[in-house]
């Protein structure tokens, strides 16, 4: 691969592949390693790829595999079955709220989400990977891929109810500190 | 569909409509259409969803990142010039090995196969194992395939192969004549029918009634029609492979 396509395939999906691995990661240093580890693969594998159009997904799920080889599995990727499905309503003063929240809270909110359902719903929000290619990357079957998004929202909401709270509480706690009575 | 289905289906349609050409969304959808309370409840996860997807774009790379992976590209590839690993003594001595190894294979591989009849050449073929050139679950792209090739086309297969997966096909040779492989697949078992062309000449082959042979896991039946010679070579019982025919 020629140096200007290879920058060109950087341009294009370094920052949906450094998003996807911050939420994987949970910190920005190991999160732009995994993106470098994931263009170091491609540079010498992924060059022989023979669709070009596979690129994306390729890198995705190299990303994928590279972050779960260098971690330990998470112990409680094993509770799945006892989450709420996310199909509850949604009031409207919760789409507020998330409005309300900063980038960096939203994604510490994301991070918080057990991992089994942070791949694939990150994967969701980024909304660039079609549910075939997410069930790929992630190397379940859609019908899982699906579960897992509706449970992982559920997580998800809960998260950013804890920190949306969290900032209202800072907040109070300044306020009846400053009072001097708890 | 319940709304109970539309809603797990709804919960997971992205915002950015990316989704709308999957046919159970595009149900769901319709549904949402239909009843308000569901639409309601729908508008309200797409704003959720639509919220979050636009804080997540919210999250920016480092300012380095771009220019730290493209200098260890060009880093990895300076260091391929200087010193390329196949000339790695390890490398040179696994290359050796597998050379003599490739050799072994294919001299195995690639020795002819012989057989007196079709159905014997079609079981040690099978036997061997080999690989497919066109996959395909579609039977009428493996048949445009064949036929760019001009190579024999399977005209009519007995109507139970409707029933069965395809899994693919490849062009080889029996006795100097073209045969065509169309490989199917139903419930593990595998149906591998081989098609030669009357017109290239005689074999031995039955007109109308199957001919049958077993050789240790694999059954074989052959048979003829107007236009080819025909073998079907399975590893699934033989009543099996007859109730096909």
């Amino acid at each position: 691969m020629s140096n200007e396509a290879f920058t060109q395939l950087v341009d294009a999906h370094y920052t949906a592949l450094y998003r996807f691995a911050l939420s994987l990661a949970r910190n920005a240093a190991d999160a732009g390693d995994l993106v470098q580890q994931t263009f170091f693969i491609w540079a010498t594998k992924g060059g022989s790829l023979r669709d070009a159009a596979k690129a994306k997904s390729w890198l995705f799920t190299t990303l994928y595999r590279e972050f779960l080889r260098g971690r330990r599995r998470d112990a409680r990727a094993t509770s799945i079955e006892d989450l709420p499905a996310g199909e509850q309503d949604i009031a409207a003063e919760e789409v507020d709220r998330v409005a309300r929240l900063d980038a960096g809270t939203v994604m510490s909110a994301l991070q918080g989400v057990d991992e089994v359902f942070r791949a694939p719903l990150t994967l969701f929000y980024l909304q660039e990977l079609s549910y075939q290619e997410i069930a790929e990357t992630l190397d379940v079957p859609i019908g899982t891929v699906m579960s897992r998004l509706s449970r992982g929202k559920a997580q998800l909401r809960a998260a950013l109810e804890k920190e949306a709270v969290g900032v209202g509480a800072k907040v109070v706690a300044f306020n009846v500190a400053k009072g001097g009575k708890a | 569909m319940n709304n109970d289905e539309a809603k797990f289906l709804l919960s997971v349609y992205r915002p950015n409509g990316r989704d709308a050409a999957d046919p159970a969304m595009a149900e769901a959808l319709a549904q949402a259409k239909r009843d308000p309370a569901l639409a309601a409840w729908f508008e309200r996860q797409q704003a959720h969803d639509a919220a979050v997807a636009a804080k997540l774009r919210g999250i920016a790379p480092p300012p380095g990142l771009r220019d730290a992976i493209l200098a260890g590209a060009r880093a990895t590839e300076n260091a391929r010039v200087v010193r390329p690993a196949w000339r790695h003594p390890a490398w040179l001595a696994a290359a050796a090995a597998l050379v003599i190894l490739l050799g072994a294979f294919m001299g195995w591989r690639f020795a002819p196969i012989h057989g007196a009849t079709l159905e014997e050449f079609a079981v040690n073929f099978v036997d061997r194992g080999f690989t497919l050139q066109k996959r395909s679950a579609d039977v009428a792209v493996l048949k445009a395939w064949l036929a760019e090739r001009q190579q024999p086309l399977p005209q009519t297969l007995p109507t139970e192969f409707a029933r069965l997966r395809a899994l693919g096909c490849r062009m080889l040779e029996f006795q100097g004549r073209e045969v065509s492989l169309v490989c199917f697949e139903r419930g593990g078992k595998e149906f591998h029918v081989f098609v030669v062309r009357r017109e290239a000449g005689a074999i031995d082959a039955p007109e109308t009634s199957p001919r049958w042979i077993e050789r240790g896991r694999l059954v074989a039946a052959a048979w003829s029609d107007a236009s080819n010679h025909y073998v079907l070579v399975s590893d699934a019982p033989t009543e099996t492979v007859k109730r096909l025919l």
